[in-house]
């Protein structure tokens, strides 16, 4: 039983939330959902778990939560409270919003003065903006944008035993003291509960143009995008999906070009002239299109970006982009899965079968042999009841300094978190 | 302990590195006393130059064996005393790491040694069509071990960003020796902490990176370059918010106060700025032809709207340096207002800079004290310039006085007390305005994480603890 007494003592009744109410956790449930609604709540939440030796999982919005696997109490932290859009400069480009503020919340706040964040990993609409940044995913517009990490300006977080730390700021140069944010973003809750953020905004583009090629197949598809990804011009993204399904059963890469009419223009020509080959122009999103079109367009983005859905099981591969083809012909073992391609960075996504762990153990065994990565991003409902993990979390390279790396990751997380009361959201 | 080494581990240093590189001549060493900012010189105990990163990690070994205290150096280009020698301690230059060891044109990426000049990444890369984007004002010395240390910008990270976000992977020696690979590009799915996002902008104190992996973007197809003229600061400043605020993304937006263009245009560095002009903007796009004279058009109109007397545009390369001149000249036609400068760095909310700007006027006239300011203006990054002479002690004790209300004042409007040049010794004393003792108190734990021992440039960027010895160890509450 959990110590109910203590932790009502320290938090209002409003504070707690029904454990009944949650069937999240794959079968084992925590003992407490904690809602708070200040950043003086969380860090008595984490202080009472360090001292109670009490396990904390923290969750944004709730969507994505990671199988529990681990023994032990633990109550689960809900940020859904913090939730205000707490300044937005627009002037500055810069927006502070609770860790647990819809993504779309922030997108409509940023959209009333033409200015938008440009990350888009599946599923960003129905996600928080603490989710989000824990996750540290930026999706492929980091392409022509960054990484979600260099946009963080700022985030007040709270140390796993406890700790209030401001990190960062609200401007887009500062290199006051070791950048401590950078690790922090990404971490999945591990080193600390984020509870606001500061993001760098920016203009939205006059024109957002969208181009689709279909090809048959997703090796041609990608060999596409790798002649894309050394043409003279920086795509804002480039994703190749095994179908889409406007399209019929066949392969597609689809480009994003942005700036304004006349750039995104010639940018087309000088990108088709270099591949060969010409797009299909799908229809134009931004200030500059008409509505028409841009409403089309964006519901076509949608279906791009949640391509792989997530209520599966989801794995995700990465290798050096020029080995990708490569990449995508030890997947096809996998046999014809759901299957999204973010061609700058070289990585997969794909819908799994968790029940192939023969097939998945292969995979991982050839991404390794090609210097890559591999992990599984999600789990579905269903596997979340049993206990196999066919994939180690933990980038798996056979590299002589594996060993220095994770002894740094695990110190890291001693310095943020002594009692070790925060569950990762990864198993 | 100061003085020479002992000689065993002098002999053994030179057996590693080789004789010619382990200096202990005073006279050589007075080269190294200082890094960019030489109001501070203290000499090292001797300087050890290796040429891989076996080396490096010998070398490491064998100090912190010897309980010696190592000080990293690049370039020496730095301007926050990053790479001051501690009177104990023994610098390891990156001088001797200077090879580009591959350029991977298919994936954009190059790896690099760190004693690689910026400058010349961009050099190798541009037949590829390809260049290394983070451009240091000292981008023609400064070495890219340097950049990574002290996560260096330059006028156009305002579109581009900083060194960290075109670092995909880092090779490190860490304290004790051992190299460790962290990061590198084809690892995105690995899940892992960002350990190169951290190790980027350390200053030295984590370890010593001795290859760096970066990306590269493909080359501009053209630029446009506009100089804005006005008659006060303020117009400036609003012309700055107006271009930013209208959707524009240039790459720089650079600003000149009247000061400054004063010095430079009465140096041999003249760019033909009108010297009654109050201030001047360095606008410049670059990026597809097609859509480059629309975009100049509009910040053109922009400058116009807040007040600009003139707005000059150049259309040759050569007429392109010429604009650039007065910015990239100030900091040396300076030299002949005063024989000493303060290169101060601070970061500001863009929309406040007119008001600090003129408070830092008046913080100037209060202390008595000529202040230019040159700046990247389109990220709210300042560097006012205090003049000065060092044999005036009074005077440099004016100098340190306004320059802790200068840092005192971008803290108070939001901003930060350094954007671009770190910590190092200078900003020490300064970090208590911007950190509680909380954190401070992390920033030492997250140093002893790489570096228990603390022997990697000590004393720099986290102040001493009021009382060290209360905080746990990192080894002590990992147990």
């Amino acid at each position: 039983m959990i110590a109910a007494q203590p932790l009502s003592d320290l938090l209002p009744p409003e504070a707690l939330a029904s454990v009944d109410s949650s069937p999240l956790f794959g079968g084992r449930p925590p003992e407490a959902i904690v809602r708070p609604a200040s950043v003086e709540e969380v860090a008595a939440l984490l202080s009472w778990a360090s001292r109670e030796g009490v396990g904390v999982l923290t969750m944004a919005s709730g969507h994505r939560v990671a199988p529990v696997t681990r023994e032990g109490r633990f109550v689960a932290l809900r940020m859904d409270r913090l939730n205000a859009i707490e300044a937005y400069e627009a002037a500055d480009l810069t927006i502070t919003a609770g860790a647990g503020a819809p993504f779309s919340s922030v997108t409509r706040a940023l959209g009333e003065n033409d200015q938008w964040a440009p990350f888009d990993p599946a599923d960003v609409a129905a996600r928080s903006l603490g989710g989000l940044v824990a996750a540290g995913e930026s999706g492929p517009l980091r392409m022509g944008y960054g990484e979600l990490r260099n946009h963080v300006l700022g985030a007040r977080v709270v140390t796993g035993d406890g700790r209030t730390l401001d990190l960062g700021g609200r401007v887009v140069k500062n290199v006051a003291g070791f950048d401590v944010l950078k690790a922090v973003v990404g971490s999945r809750g591990g080193l600390a509960a984020i509870t606001s953020v500061c993001l760098r905004a920016f203009p939205r583009p006059e024109v957002d143009r969208v181009l689709v090629r279909t090809e048959p197949t997703v090796r041609a598809a990608a060999g596409l995008a790798l002649a894309v990804g050394t043409a003279p011009v920086l795509p804002a993204s480039c994703v190749v999906v095994d179908r889409l399904s406007e399209r019929g059963e066949r392969a597609a890469l689809v480009v994003r070009l942005h700036g304004s009419r006349a750039t995104v223009d010639e940018e087309q020509v000088r990108m088709e002239r270099h591949v060969g080959v010409p797009f299909e122009v799908v229809g134009d999103v931004g200030t500059g299109a008409d509505a028409a079109s841009s409403e089309s367009t964006r519901r076509l983005l949608e279906g791009v970006r949640d391509h792989v859905k997530s209520d599966g099981t989801v794995v995700v591969a990465s290798v050096r982009p020029s080995r990708l083809p490569r990449l995508l012909e030890v997947v096809d073992r996998l046999g014809p899965l759901a299957l999204s391609c973010d061609a700058y960075t070289g990585l997969v996504r794909v819908e799994a079968d968790p029940e192939r762990i023969t097939e998945l153990d292969l995979l991982r065994r050839d991404v390794i042999a090609l210097d890559g990565a591999i992990r599984q991003e999600r789990i579905s409902s269903t596997a979340m009841r049993g206990s196999a993990d066919p994939l180690s979390p933990h980038d798996d390279r056979r590299d002589a300094s594996a060993a220095g790396r994770t002894a740094l990751a695990r110190r890291l997380e001693t310095a943020f978190d002594p009692a070790g009361a925060l569950w990762p959201a990864r198993t | 302990m100061t003085g020479p080494l002992p000689p065993r581990l002098e002999r053994e240093l030179r057996s590693v590195v080789g004789a010619d590189h382990v200096i202990t001549d005073p006279d050589r060493l007075m080269v190294y006393e200082s890094d960019g900012l030489t109001a501070y010189r203290v000499a090292p105990r001797a300087v050890v130059l290796p040429a891989s990163t076996e080396e490096v990690s010998e070398v490491v070994r064998l100090l912190h064996g010897a309980d010696i205290e190592i000080v990293p150096r690049g370039a020496g280009t730095g301007l926050s005393g990053g790479a001051l020698p501690t009177p104990d301690g023994v610098i390891v230059g990156t001088a001797r790491m200077n090879k580009i060891l591959s350029i991977d044109a298919a994936d954009r990426l190059a790896l690099v040694q760190p004693g690689v000049v910026n400058a010349r990444l961009t050099e190798a890369t541009r037949p590829h069509g390809l260049y290394y984007a983070p451009d240091p004002s000292s981008q023609s010395t400064c070495t890219l071990g340097g950049n990574v240390a002290e996560n260096s910008g330059g006028p156009h990270c305002l579109k581009y960003g900083v060194t960290s976000r075109y670092v995909t992977g880092l090779t490190v020696v860490m304290a004790g020796g051992e190299v460790v690979r962290l990061g590198g590009a084809g690892h995105e799915a690995s899940g892992e902490l960002d350990l190169v996002g951290l190790f980027v902008g350390s200053e030295g104190c984590f370890g010593i990176a001795t290859e760096i992996e970066v990306r590269l973007l493909p080359l501009t197809e053209g630029v446009r370059t506009l100089l804005g003229i006005f008659d006060t600061m303020e117009a400036a400043g609003h012309a700055v918010t107006s271009i930013i605020g209208s959707g524009l993304m240039p790459a720089a937006v650079e600003i000149i106060d009247k000061a400054t263009i004063e010095a430079v245009e009465a140096s041999i560095f003249a760019a033909g700025y009108p010297t009654d002009a109050g201030a001047a903007l360095v606008i410049e796009f670059d990026g597809t032809e097609a859509g480059l004279d629309a975009d100049a058009d509009r910040a053109e109109r922009c400058c116009l709207r807040e007040g600009a007397r003139e707005v000059r545009r150049a259309s040759s390369e050569t007429e392109r340096a010429a604009l650039w001149k007065g910015r990239k000249k100030a900091f040396g036609a300076m030299g002949r207002i005063a024989p000493d400068l303060l290169v101060q760095d601070a970061t500001v909310p863009r929309t406040r800079l007119p008001e600090v700007l003129a408070e830092i006027s008046r913080i100037g006239e209060r202390y008595g004290l000529k202040i230019a300011n040159v700046f990247h203006a389109g990220d709210g990054n300042l560097h006012p310039n205090l003049l000065f002479d060092r044999t005036d002690a009074e005077e440099l004790a004016r100098v340190e006085k306004a320059s802790h209300e200068i840092m005192s004042l971008c803290v108070a409007v939001g901003g930060t007390i350094t954007g671009e040049h770190g910590v190092g010794v200078d900003k020490r004393g300064y970090m208590g305005l911007v950190h509680d003792e909380v954190e401070l108190d992390m920033l030492r734990r997250v140093r002893r994480v790489f570096d228990p021992g603390g022997l990697f440039n000590p004393g720099k960027v986290v102040p001493d603890a009021v009382d060290a010895g209360a905080l746990p160890e990192v080894s002590e509450v990992a147990s």
